[in-house]
């Protein structure tokens, strides 16, 4: 459906395997990530998606198989990997400008350039008014922006989100659905998204995993070939939201 | 609608304003009937006021009113800035280390009910009644609340916020400084308030039991000469000096966690 995508691969994962004892969680996935692609996983509940972003984070290590970013097994340390959790993670006793600069401070980045990028991201997502505001002062919604918006900061070689939208309203998902759009456009950031919401998967990806029931293996890849901004009413639309419905259904 | 809200504000203010000054108010008026009923029991406030002002012109054990209250006043800040540098650091290591709490909790469950006044025989006995026993005594009535509020800060740290710390690749003393610490602070903050005022307690514990200057010897001064006003001036002194304390503090507070309001 779509021409063959030029851009070099940016995350490999091989053979990834999760065990807990005797629980096998992840079954031997493996798959590929184009630099500055937008992915979303798509799944059957407690199939074990959290899991896979713990390990693809080093929060759990893999039991077998293992991720490499530019070809190289992943490490905290010295790749750029950020999360938005599904619960609000913003630090309450920092304001919105030094959470969002929190994660550049820790890797040591130059004063003025911790500066411009906390600027470039207040700017993008409309937060320069509240940038001396502590997250308790601001929205649940608020909170979760502060923290998107801290992940885009670092520039990250790969953005993992986990369900960041769970907890709000249609109105206020849609808006953020839009803002994340639009910051992964302009930062040309490598995107792990994942959602239980297809409709929300087919919006936001390029890509969409389908994941199986536990274990988890990957049961396709769809590739979602329309233009942006994506309508939710256009048949195209509804057509890549109905196939990848039956197939989460179909076991 | 805008005039109601005002007019209920202005309302709130005298109330919340006025309702502290009456209950002040109530215990001087009952404190001056109870003595005039029974002037034997209790000095008029006016009788009061007269000591204070004598305080000043006839120094008790060469000191002035003021000097007494330095005196405690200073033994309480030594044992605290000893106390704080040690009871928070320890609160931090037996908070954050599993091994360190493990070793130290067990010692620290057993001594930890006992209260400070009663180290007085022992510490007399070993050190003598000069200046260091009593700064030792208020040392461990102000260590104990320390080290529990900033372990039990430690203890209560989100883990989703150290996982944030991690990904982000902090290393381990950076999650201390970063995450952990801060996230204690308002305990931490709580510790602090509650040492000051246990410091309090305990330095006049250790005057009223033999100390040439302080508000304690004052208070033993006035009871053993039956001289009440006396007691009552350093019963008031102690009072203030303890709410500003804790005025200082709150203020401390507000400026050190801002987000914790």
């Amino acid at each position: 459906m779509q021409g063959e995508d030029s851009r070099p691969i940016k995350v490999e994962v091989k053979n990834l395997t999760k065990r807990f004892g005797d629980l096998l969680v992840l079954d031997d996935m493996s798959f590929n990530i184009r630099k500055g692609e937008f992915v979303c996983v798509v799944g059957p509940t407690g199939c074990g998606k959290s899991t896979f972003l713990n390990c693809l984070t080093r929060i759990h290590m893999p039991s077998e198989g293992d991720l490499f970013i530019d070809g190289v097994p992943a490490d905290p340390r010295k790749h750029n990997i950020s999360f938005v959790f599904q619960e609000p993670s913003a630090l309450p006793w920092l304001t919105v400008e030094d959470n969002i600069a929190y994660g550049l401070k820790i890797k040591r980045l130059p004063q003025e350039e911790i500066k411009a990028r906390v600027d470039q991201i207040l700017d993008l997502m409309g937060l320069q008014e509240s940038r001396k505001s502590y997250p308790g002062e601001l929205s649940v919604s608020g909170e979760q922006r502060i923290i998107i918006g801290r992940s885009f900061a670092m520039k990250p070689d790969l953005l993992l989100m986990d369900e960041p939208y769970g907890q709000m309203d249609v109105k206020m998902r849609f808006y953020l659905e839009d803002e994340v759009v639009r910051l992964w456009k302009e930062l040309g950031s490598t995107v792990i998204f994942i959602t239980h919401n297809i409709e929300e998967a087919v919006y936001l990806a390029e890509k969409v995993m389908i994941l199986t029931n536990k274990p988890a293996k990957i049961k396709e890849e769809v590739m979602i070939d329309l233009p942006r901004p994506r309508d939710i009413t256009d048949p195209k639309f509804i057509e890549y939201r109905n196939y990848i419905t039956d197939k989460i259904k179909w076991w | 609608m805008d005039q109601k809200t005002t007019k209920q504000k202005n309302i709130h203010n005298v109330l919340y304003w006025g309702l502290p000054v009456l209950a002040v108010a109530l215990i001087v008026v009952g404190w001056i009937a109870f003595s005039g009923a029974h002037p034997e029991l209790m000095p008029s406030p006016l009788q009061v006021w007269q000591r204070f002002l004598k305080t000043f012109t006839k120094p008790i054990a060469k000191t002035t009113l003021l000097g007494h209250a330095w005196a405690s006043l200073r033994r309480v800040l030594l044992a605290l800035l000893v106390s704080w540098a040690f009871g928070i650091s320890f609160g931090i290591l037996i908070g954050w280390n599993k091994k360190a709490r493990a070793f130290f909790g067990s010692i620290f469950e057993v001594i930890r009910p006992i209260p400070p006044i009663a180290w007085i025989p022992i510490i007399i006995m070993w050190f003598g009644i000069g200046e260091f026993p009593k700064i030792l005594l208020v040392f461990i009535g102000t260590f104990v609340p320390l080290v529990i509020n900033t372990s039990t800060g430690i203890e209560m740290v989100d883990r989703i916020n150290i996982h944030v710390g991690r990904i982000f690749g902090g290393n381990d003393g950076q999650i201390l400084k970063d995450i952990v610490i801060p996230t204690a602070l308002p305990s931490i903050f709580a510790g602090i308030r509650t040492s000051v005022s246990s410091g309090w307690t305990t330095v006049l514990a250790a005057e009223m039991l033999g100390a040439n200057a302080g508000l304690g010897s004052l208070v033993t001064r006035g009871w053993q000469g039956s001289d009440l006003s006396l007691v009552m001036v350093a019963v008031i002194t102690i009072a203030i000096i303890g709410a500003l304390l804790s005025t200082i503090l709150q203020k401390l507070e507000k400026v050190v966690c801002p987000w914790n309001d």
